[in-house]
C-alpha cells in the first residue's frame, strides 16, 4: 500500500505536458459489500462470481469448496462464474499468490451470511457480508464438508473433453485475425517501421487491412504496424509479404544484461543503492564463505501465447481475455481509447498459464484498437516469437553472498546483488517515472526473500537496480528465487566450513517454529538420516534447502541428483518437500502447486536461460529458449504440513527451496559449486576434470 | 476440399484451404480443443490423430489431411458421453493445472496406448517427451497414463 501511494505521489510530482501516464493497477483489499456481490441465489441455485483469474492454481474449485460449505450447498447447485468488470465491482490483480489468504475468508462470510439470511427467510439481496468471526465459518474452522479434502476440479472435464475455455477459443460472427508488427528488438529501444511492401500485402489472399496507429506501442518507444486478415494463416503470408524495414532510433548496448548489471563495478564504489538490512562488517572481516551466483533472464514461456478477442459494438468494447488483472486491462483500454470505464467490458476466461507474466495490458489493447478501428471482431493470439520479443520476463541477477561462521555459529552476513525491476516494471513504466520511484522506494519484488531467516549478529543485505534493454517484471517467486537460491547455498558452505550436517546447522540458527517445523519433515519424510545411494558409473548427491515466502508460507525441499561422469549429465532423480501454507482448502490441488514450484526449479537450476544480445532477444521459439521436458523431471514427493494456521499461499512458495536443494546436491555429488545458471554438463564436465587434476596433484 | 473429422465430413471453403490443419480446425469448424502453443510443431499442445498416429497439426497444411481420419479431443468420448479411459484416467489423477496442454498430451497418450497397450514408464516418457507443460504437471500425466493402461503409475 505504502508503495503504491509512493507511486502516486511520485507520477504527479513529475507530470509534464506532452508526458502519457501509465495506468497504475489499483489494488483494493476485498470489502464485506464487495464480497456480497461476488454471491447470488436464486431457486435454490447459487452463483458465485469468481474475484480472481483462474490460472490453473484451481483457485475456482477452493473457492466452489468454500461456498458449497458456507452456504450448505450440494456441489451442483453451485455455479462458478469468471470475473467479468461489468458485474462486479473491482477487484485487485491475481498476484502474489494471496487469492486464499485474502479473498478466502471475505467469501466465506459472504457465503455465511447469506445461508442465515435466508434461514431468516430474508429473500432479498445481500448488500454486505457480516463480519463473522473464523470460528463460526465451517471452512475455517474444520467443519468444512468440501474445505480439507480433494474435490472434483471446476473445468476439468470441459479440458479433458476439449470445450472452449481460453480467450483464444472465442469465435464471434464476422471475427477477424490481426497482429501487430514490431521492430525485432527489444519494445524498450525506439524503433519504427521505415518502409514495406504495402502493394505486395494486399494482393495476399485474406488481407484486409494495414494499420498504424501511435497507440499500438506500448511502451512509447517500439512504433508499430499492424495486418488484419480474413484467416490467421493469411497473417503470415501478409507478414511475409510486407517485408517491413525497422529503423533502430536508438543503438542497442554493446554488453549483455549480465554485464549491464556489473556488481563487482557497484560495489567497488561503495554501498549499493538500496539497503533492507543495514548491519556493518568490519572492512577486515575474514570471510569464510564468498560465493558468487549468476542467474540468466528467463522466460515465463506459458504454453498459451497471450490472446484476446475485441468486440466493438452498442458504443461500447467488449474484451475476452485471460488476463491476471482484467480491471488494468479494463482501464487501460478506456483510457487510451478515450472511453468511459463503463464503455468498456472485460470477461475473464481461462488463463493459460501465466506465473506473473499475463499482468500487462498487451494483447488486449491490440485487439480492442483493431477491433474499433475496423468495426468488426478481432482475435489476436501473439506468436512464440512475439511472446519471447516483447514479452516481459525474469530479470537476471548476480549476487555475492559473504558469509562469517566461528565455532561453529553464523556471526556475519553480507549479501550484494544486482538485477532490474520487478514490481515496477519497465515494460509499464517509462524510465523517469521507474527511476523516480524505484530510486526512493526500491523494488520489493527484487528484494523479496532477500532477509536470512537465520540468527546472525550482524547482516547486511543491499541491492542496486539496473534498468536493461531486456523487459524484466515479475516471474514466479519474483525475486526470491534467486535470492534464495544464492542464500542457501551459501548456508550450505557455512555448514560444510563447520563440518556440521546442512540441515542440523539450519536447525541450529532458526528461531520461527514453522520453518523449524518444515525442515524436521522434510528430513524425516525424505529420509535425511539414511545413507545416500551410491552406484558404481554415477556420481550421486543430496542437496537440502529451506525458506519462508512472503512471511507466511514455508518450505524445505531435499534434492537428489545423479550425475553422469562420462557426458556431465544431471538428472534430479527425487525431490522431497514438505510445505506449510497454514489453513489448506483443497490438499491434492496444493500439492500440485508444489510439484508444479518443484518442476520450476528444476528448470531454473538445469535448463532455462533466454538468449538476450544486440537489444534483442535471441530466441523464437521452445528450441532456442527450452523448459523442462520429461526426461529432465525425476521423482517428486510432497509432505503438506495442515493446520488453522491464516492461509499463507501455495503457487510460488516451493520456490524459494527447490532449486538451492539441487545445486546443493549437485555440489554434494561433485564438490563443485554451481556459480552460474543453468548448469551445463560443460561446466559438470570441467568441474569434475579439476577435481581429478586436483587429486593427481 | 472434404475432410473427415471425428468420423463426420466437413467442408473446407476455398479462403481456408492454405491454412494449417489446427487453424481449420479450430477457427473454421470451432473444434477449439487442440490449441496453438508454437507454431512450429516443438510443444505439443496442437496433437491430433491422423489415421489414429499423433500429427502435430500446427504445422499440417489442411490439404495433407484431405482422405484421412481426424480424431480431435472433442471427438474421444462415446456418442452415449462415455470418456475415453485416458480421459477418465486424466480426471481421477487431477492431472490438469491450467489445462492448455493437456488436449496434445491426452491425444499422445492415447495414440501410445493403441499402439502398446501396456507401455512402461520409460516407454511413457518417451512418448510424451515432445510434450511440453508449463504448469509441471509431468508426474500426473505419467501417473494418469499408466492407470489407463490398467496399472498403478509412479509414485
Amino acid at each position: 500500500m505504502r508503495r503504491r501511494t509512493a507511486l502516486a505521489a511520485g507520477a504527479t510530482a513529475v507530470l509534464l505536458p506532452g508526458c502519457t501516464l501509465p495506468v497504475i493497477p489499483r489494488r483494493p483489499a476485498p470489502s464485506l459489500e464487495d464480497a456480497a456481490g461476488w454471491v447470488r441465489h436464486e431457486a435454490g441455485r447459487y452463483t458465485v462470481r469468481l474475484p480472481r483469474a483462474e490460472m490453473g492454481q484451481q483457485v475456482a474449485t477452493a473457492f466452489q469448496q468454500i461456498a458449497c460449505d458456507e452456504l450448505g450447498a450440494a456441489w451442483d447447485a453451485v455455479t462458478i462464474d469468471f470475473t467479468d468488470t461489468s458485474a462486479m465491482a473491482r477487484v485487485k490483480g491475481t498476484v502474489g499468490s494471496d487469492s486464499v489468504r485474502e479473498f478466502a475468508l471475505p467469501l466465506a462470510r459472504a457465503c455465511a451470511t447469506l445461508r442465515l439470511a435466508l434461514a431468516r427467510g430474508h429473500s432479498g439481496r445481500l448488500l454486505a457480508a457480516e463480519e463473522l468471526p473464523a470460528a463460526q465459518l465451517r471452512a475455517f474452522s474444520g467443519q468444512g464438508v468440501w474445505v480439507g479434502r480433494a474435490s472434483p476440479l471446476v473445468q476439468a472435464l470441459d479440458i479433458v473433453t476439449g470445450r472452449p475455455l481460453f480467450a483464444a477459443d472465442v469465435r464471434l460472427p464476422g471475427m477477424v485475425y490481426g497482429r501487430v508488427l514490431r521492430a525485432p528488438g527489444s519494445p524498450e529501444l525506439a524503433s519504427r517501421p521505415r518502409r514495406w511492401d504495402a502493394t505486395a500485402a494486399r494482393a495476399v489472399p485474406g488481407f484486409l487491412d494495414l494499420v498504424q496507429d501511435d497507440r499500438l506501442a506500448h511502451t512509447g518507444q517500439a512504433q508499430a504496424l499492424a495486418i488484419l486478415a480474413a484467416t490467421p494463416g493469411a497473417l503470415d503470408r501478409i507478414e511475409s509479404a510486407l517485408r517491413v524495414e525497422w529503423e533502430r532510433l536508438e543503438a542497442p548496448a554493446a554488453r549483455t544484461p549480465q554485464e549491464q548489471l556489473a556488481l563487482d563495478a557497484h560495489l567497488a564504489t561503495g554501498a549499493l543503492q538500496h539497503v533492507p538490512r543495514g548491519g556493518r562488517p568490519a572492512a577486515d572481516t575474514a570471510w569464510t564463505v564468498d560465493l558468487r551466483l549468476e542467474v540468466p533472464l528467463a522466460a515465463h514461456a506459458c504454453i498459451e501465447p497471450r490472446a484476446a478477442v475485441a468486440r466493438w459494438r452498442d458504443d461500447g468494447m467488449e474484451v475476452w481475455a485471460g488476463h491476471q488483472d482484467p480491471f488494468y486491462v479494463r482501464d487501460v483500454i478506456a483510457r487510451r481509447l478515450g472511453l468511459r470505464e463503463q464503455q468498456v467490458t472485460v470477461r475473464a476466461t481461462r488463463v493459460g498459464g501465466a506465473f506473473g507474466g499475463k499482468t500487462l495490458c498487451t494483447v488486449e489493447l491490440e485487439a480492442a484498437l483493431l477491433a474499433r478501428h475496423l468495426g468488426r471482431p478481432v482475435k489476436v493470439q501473439w506468436t512464440r516469437a512475439q511472446e519471447f520479443a516483447h514479452g516481459f520476463h525474469r530479470p537476471p541477477s548476480s549476487h555475492r553472498v559473504r558469509a562469517r561462521v566461528e565455532g561453529g555459529r553464523l556471526v556475519a552476513w553480507w549479501h550484494a546483488f544486482s538485477t532490474s525491476h520487478i514490481l515496477l516494471p519497465g515494460a509499464a513504466l517509462p524510465a523517469w517515472m521507474q527511476g523516480g520511484v524505484a530510486g526512493v522506494i526500491g523494488d520489493a519484488g527484487a528484494a523479496r526473500g532477500s532477509e536470512p531467516p537465520y540468527r546472525c549478529p550482524s547482516v547486511r543485505v543491499e541491492y542496486q537496480l539496473t534498468r536493461l534493454e531486456a523487459l524484466t517484471g515479475p516471474w514466479r517467486g519474483l525475486g526470491a528465487g534467486p535470492n534464495l537460491l544464492a542464500m542457501e547455498s551459501a548456508i550450505d558452505e557455512c555448514a560444510r566450513s563447520a563440518g556440521v550436517d546442512p540441515l542440523a546447522f539450519r536447525l541450529g540458527h532458526v528461531d520461527d517454529a514453522r520453518l523449524a517445523g518444515v525442515i524436521r519433515r522434510a528430513a524425516a519424510f525424505a529420509g535425511w538420516d539414511r545413507p545416500a545411494l551410491t552406484a558404481p558409473d554415477r556420481l550421486r548427491g543430496r542437496g537440502f534447502a529451506c525458506g519462508i515466502y512472503k512471511q507466511a508460507a514455508y518450505a524445505a525441499a531435499v534434492a537428489e541428483v545423479e550425475i553422469d561422469a562420462a557426458d556431465g549429465a544431471v538428472r534430479v532423480t527425487s525431490l522431497w518437500c514438505a510445505h506449510d501454507c497454514g489453513l489448506v482448502i483443497n490438499p491434492d490441488q496444493v500439492r500440485a502447486q508444489v510439484e508444479g514450484n518443484l518442476v520450476w526449479c528444476i528448470g531454473m537450476v538445469l535448463v532455462e536461460a533466454l538468449p538476450f544480445e544486440a537489444g534483442a532477444v535471441q530466441a523464437r521459439n521452445f528450441a532456442e529458449s527450452p523448459i523442462p521436458r520429461y526426461r529432465d523431471v525425476g521423482r517428486l514427493r510432497v509432505d503438506l504440513v495442515e493446520s488453522r494456521a491464516p492461509p499463507g499461499g501455495a503457487g510460488e512458495t516451493a520456490m524459494v527451496a527447490g532449486a538451492a536443494a539441487i545445486t546443493n546436491a549437485i555440489r554434494d555429488a561433485t564438490g563443485w559449486r554451481p556459480a552460474r545458471m543453468p548448469v551445463r554438463h560443460n561446466d559438470i564436465l570441467a568441474a569434475l576434470r579439476a577435481r581429478s587434476h586436483a587429486r593427481t596433484r | 476440399m472434404r475432410l473427415t473429422v471425428n468420423g463426420a465430413p466437413a467442408n473446407v471453403p476455398p479462403e481456408w484451404r492454405d491454412e494449417s490443419l489446427l487453424q481449420v480446425l479450430r477457427e473454421h469448424l470451432g473444434l477449439a480443443g487442440p490449441k496453438f502453443g508454437c507454431g512450429a510443431g516443438l510443444c505439443g499442445a496442437c496433437t491430433v490423430l491422423l489415421d489414429g498416429a499423433p500429427v502435430r497439426a500446427c504445422v499440417l497444411p489442411v490439404a495433407g489431411a484431405v482422405g484421412r481420419a481426424v480424431v480431435t479431443i472433442e471427438g474421444l468420448a462415446r456418442p452415449a458421453g462415455a470418456l475415453h479411459p485416458v480421459q477418465q484416467a486424466w480426471l481421477d489423477e487431477a492431472v490438469p493445472q491450467c489445462g492448455y496442454c493437456q488436449a496434445g498430451q491426452i491425444m499422445a497418450a492415447v495414440a501410445l496406448l493403441r499402439a502398446q497397450p501396456s507401455p512402461t514408464d520409460a516407454d511413457i516418457d518417451a512418448a510424451l517427451d515432445g510434450h511440453l507443460c508449463r504448469c509441471g504437471t509431468h508426474a500426473r500425466v505419467r501417473r494418469a497414463v499408466a492407470r489407463a493402461a490398467g496399472r498403478p503409475g509412479p509414485r
